[in-house]
């Protein structure tokens, strides 16, 4: 996993909030096409190291470089164009924009906007309820269809690296599948995912790499399968 | 019947020339959160800029109403860089932005003070003349000012929708963080909407005292009334802004005719308190649901 | 002692100084300014509860001086009540009236309090000068009800001549300080109380605080009315010191002025409102050669103070002395297991969604 020079290179990263220190010097190399999860206890850093990797939260220490190239303090915008896209939690739709104007929205970087016709087909044709949405305002609709379009968002502005904030949360099982197929599909199109995830049962067996963090720290991490086989970990950790 | 004509014109005038003050207060709010002081100071020195290009420099009018947009959007990039830039990172933002805005508003009327003397001056901008709609003489400065407003308006609508400026514009007002996530450089955007309110600013002060005259205190009762509008509409929401604005321009122009100048003001400020209880985000405002 | 004692121990020292200052000072132009330095530094005392405690954007608090000046005037001027009593009187009157105010505005977001208070006080201004029927005629001519732009005057005596004879002008002195005195100690007392933690758990953590079942509108209505009782006083105290009230307590150049005193002070401090207050008034005295740039200085102290030195001086010196002491705040770089205890949330079936 370590022989190709790694996409993401995460080196002894601190952040936090005011005074509070939420990630505490953690380390992490995530290879091309790779599918690396994160869990862990919730108010324990997961959405916080998303959020410093694409800028909305300044490190006080360590770097992240994309490709090679540091992006440890740029401005978020910047970190899109360098091609770190980041889904966060809670959608965060424009709510006063149809499904479309949400999804061309995600195309609003020049070099996605060129393949902004293009790509907009391609997200359609993965999550088909969106075409049929495409007029509807956004603060009009369920749970699913916001998630579905925060993610379709997401596709459309296209880069190197996928990071999804708890995309099933909130979601009713059979909208929990149809997520999960998406995330299928687009790993075995080799897209580079970073996931966080609280449910973590659906994780072990799609996820290359399982990272665990507790208190700003990672202390566990390997192989879905081989968490499976930790039942302590399991225990302490994620509540069994 | 020539009283209700008489009325409508000047409340259309009326209600154009606060709403395009309006817009620009609404789209700063909208997406900064900001409530510009200083707005009332950089419609007087819009109205002033036109006076000096055109009485002092002796250019045609519309060099005028030019250098008012230039001078407007010019001031309006200053108060981005000296107060909304160095305190969006502070705790109380709003306060803070606030106070500092008044300061800046204070400071700039007293250099239109300094440079142009307390007595009120008259606006060379002024087209002479009007049109005869039964006994009713309506002045063509009155259907200038109307048309320039739609004009302007106009414009500003169709930047907003269809341009991809108005559309990063639009996304940080409803979701400053999902832009940032879509590759918007929010604070070029934060630029851009204070220069254009500082635009739209000067360009209702050349209207407003073209109707009335210059003075260094004039931007005062006109902010403050835009101010009003954008509350009564619902912080935030433009569009709405802009129909309050037409309505509380018909209102101004009635109770101006049936009780004299004296109680519009104390009746309008009624109007809003009461429209306040009754909805308090706003006619057309919704109210947040804060999330904790 | 608990930080309160302090407060108010220091306090009675410096008043202490300021009841000799007369002695001192025989100048009449200096006791005036003196007198005028402890109205004001009443006045924000009261406008920091508000505005730095409370949260409330309130631009009326010139509107509620206005109550207890114009009040005393009037009930003085119209009804011939003793100044003994209009005092008191207006100040309640300024409590009746900022409690209207805050029932119509405290229910909403902050930046709809600030247009509306200065809403109210400029219409209740515009009322005031735009008024041109005479309701009486004087010695003076024409007297609308309020006074128009001239102004209510001869509306009584604070008795002083009578009961202390040549020594009056001590007495007319002391009433001010003793303003300021009471003033500071209600704010003291909001601050450093319960009401003041209250305030601070709204402010950092209003969602626990409400669920607490602390109501954010009632304890802003309460320092709002309370305060405008020590506000009107103070209106009232200056109809009484200098015996004629006109509508130039409305001026904004004046707001701007104590705004400033609150801002260069710092905002939400027990002493920064006084320190402003002192330092401004001083300033003023100094600058008085360049009254031409008096509205333009003070224009440029909020920006500048805001941008540069938000805690205002009060919060400098409080910076200066943390830093001394590195246990005691600032950022710490590496991560503390004692303070991370709290949120740590070992496996539980119902977790709050509590993610940064």
């Amino acid at each position: 996993m370590t022989s190709p020079a790694p996409l993401v290179a995460i080196r002894d990263l601190t952040a936090g909030y005011g005074g509070l220190t939420v990630l505490d010097n953690l380390s992490l190399d995530i290879a091309p096409g790779e599918f690396v999860a994160i869990v862990g206890p919730n108010g324990h850093g997961k959405s916080t190291l998303l959020k410093t990797i694409s800028g909305l939260v300044s490190a006080s220490r360590g770097s992240i470089k994309l490709a090679g190239v540091d992006i440890t303090h740029k401005r978020p915008d910047r970190i899109v164009a360098a091609g770190i896209v980041h889904v966060p939690q809670g959608d965060l739709l424009f709510a006063d924009m149809t499904v479309l104007e949400n999804l061309l929205m995600g195309a609003y970087l020049p070099q996605a906007a060129a393949e902004a016709r293009h790509r907009l087909e391609e997200v359609f044709a993965l999550l088909p309820k969106l075409r049929d949405r495409q007029g509807q305002i956004a603060s009009t609709l369920s749970g699913g269809e916001r998630r579905m379009t925060g993610i379709g968002r997401g596709l459309m502005t296209g880069g190197k690296v996928l990071m999804l904030d708890e995309p099933s949360l909130g979601l009713a099982p059979i909208l929990i599948d149809q997520i999960y197929e998406l995330i299928d599909r687009l790993k075995a199109s080799g897209r580079t995912i970073v996931l966080v995830e609280e449910n973590a049962a659906r994780i072990f067996e799609r996820a290359d790499r399982v990272c665990l963090l507790d208190n700003g720290r990672f202390v566990w991490s390997g192989g879905g399968a081989e968490l499976m086989r930790r039942p302590e970990l399991l225990e302490t950790y994620l509540g069994g | 019947m020539d009283v209700v004509v008489q009325i409508v014109a000047s409340g259309l005038t009326l209600g154009a020339m606060y709403a395009v003050s309006t817009v620009g207060l609404s789209l700063v709010y909208g997406s900064l959160n900001m409530l510009n002081m200083a707005h009332g100071a950089i419609l007087t020195i819009g109205g002033y800029a036109a006076y000096a290009v055109s009485q002092q420099l002796g250019l045609p009018a519309a060099f005028g109403f030019l250098a008012a947009i230039v001078v407007g959007a010019f001031i309006g990039l200053l108060i981005f860089a000296a107060t909304a830039r160095p305190l969006l990172k502070s705790k109380n933002f709003e306060t803070n932005v606030f106070i500092a805005t008044i300061g800046v508003g204070a400071v700039l009327e007293n250099v239109v003070l300094k440079l142009f003397g307390p007595y009120a001056k008259p606006q060379p901008l002024n087209i002479p003349g009007g049109v005869r709609i039964g006994a009713v003489l309506i002045p063509y400065q009155n259907i200038a000012i109307f048309g320039v407003a739609i004009a302007m308006m106009a414009i500003v609508a169709f930047r907003l929708q269809r341009s991809r400026a108005g559309r990063a514009i639009r996304a940080t007002a409803q979701n400053r963080e999902a832009a940032e996530l879509m590759g918007v450089h929010v604070h070029g955007v934060y630029a851009q909407v204070l220069a254009l309110s500082g635009a739209l600013a000067a360009v209702s002060g050349v209207m407003i005292s073209s109707l009335a005259t210059l003075s260094p205190n004039m931007g005062g009762d006109p902010m403050l009334k835009a101010f009003i509008i954008c509350v009564v509409a619902g912080l935030g929401n433009t569009y709405g802004a802009v129909a309050a604005a037409i309505v509380i321009g018909l209102l101004e122009a009635a109770t101006q005719y049936l009780l004299g100048v004296r109680f519009g003001f104390a009746l309008l400020l009624l109007l809003v308190i009461a429209v306040l209880i009754w909805r308090p985000a706003g006619f057309f405002g919704k109210a947040r649901i804060v999330r904790l | 002692m608990s930080e309160a004692r302090r407060d108010l121990f220091v306090g009675l020292i410096l008043l202490a100084c300021a009841a000799v200052a007369p002695l001192a000072f025989t100048d009449r132009y200096i006791v005036t300014q003196l007198t005028l330095f402890f109205i004001w530094a009443a006045v924000v005392t009261q406008w920091n509860l508000v505005l730095g405690i409370g949260g409330i954007f309130s631009l009326a608090q010139m509107a509620l001086f206005a109550c207890g000046a114009y009040g005393t005037a009037m009930l003085g001027y119209y009804l011939g009540w003793p100044l003994w009593l209009a005092m008191p009187a207006s100040g309640l009157l300024a409590v009746v009236v900022s409690m209207l105010i805050g029932l119509a505005c405290l229910r909403l977001r902050g930046p709809y309090v600030a247009l509306l208070t200065l809403a109210i006080a400029q219409v209740i201004y515009l009322m005031i000068i735009n008024d041109t029927e005479c309701f009486t005629t004087d010695a003076g001519g024409c007297m609308p009800l309020f006074g128009g732009v001239r102004g209510i005057g001869r509306f009584g005596d604070l008795g002083f001549r009578e009961m202390f004879g040549a020594r009056f002008v001590i007495a007319n002195y002391a009433l001010a300080p003793a303003l300021l005195v009471f003033a500071f100690t209600f704010s003291v007392i909001v601050i450093r109380g319960p009401l003041g933690l209250a305030f601070r758990a709204l402010r950092d953590n209003p969602g626990y605080a409400m669920s607490r079942g602390v109501s954010r509108f009632r304890y802003q209505l309460w320092v709002f009315a309370s305060s405008a009782f020590f506000t009107g006083l103070a209106g009232a105290v200056y109809a009484a010191q200098f015996k004629v009230v006109g509508p130039t307590i409305f001026s904004f150049t004046l707001l701007l002025f104590l705004l400033s005193m609150i801002v260069v002070g710092g905002m939400g401090s027990v002493w920064g409102p006084l320190v402003g207050a002192a330092l401004l008034m001083l300033a003023d005295e100094g600058f008085k050669e360049f009254q031409d740039w008096r509205a333009l200085g003070m224009g440029l102290v909020l920006p500048l103070f805001v941008v540069l030195l938000p805690g205002g001086l009060v919060g400098l010196f409080k910076r200066k002395r943390t830093q001394k002491a590195p246990m005691t705040g600032g950022d710490r770089p590496i991560a503390d297991r004692g303070r991370q205890e709290n949120w740590r949330r070992p496996a539980e079936a119902t977790r709050p969604r509590a993610q940064p």
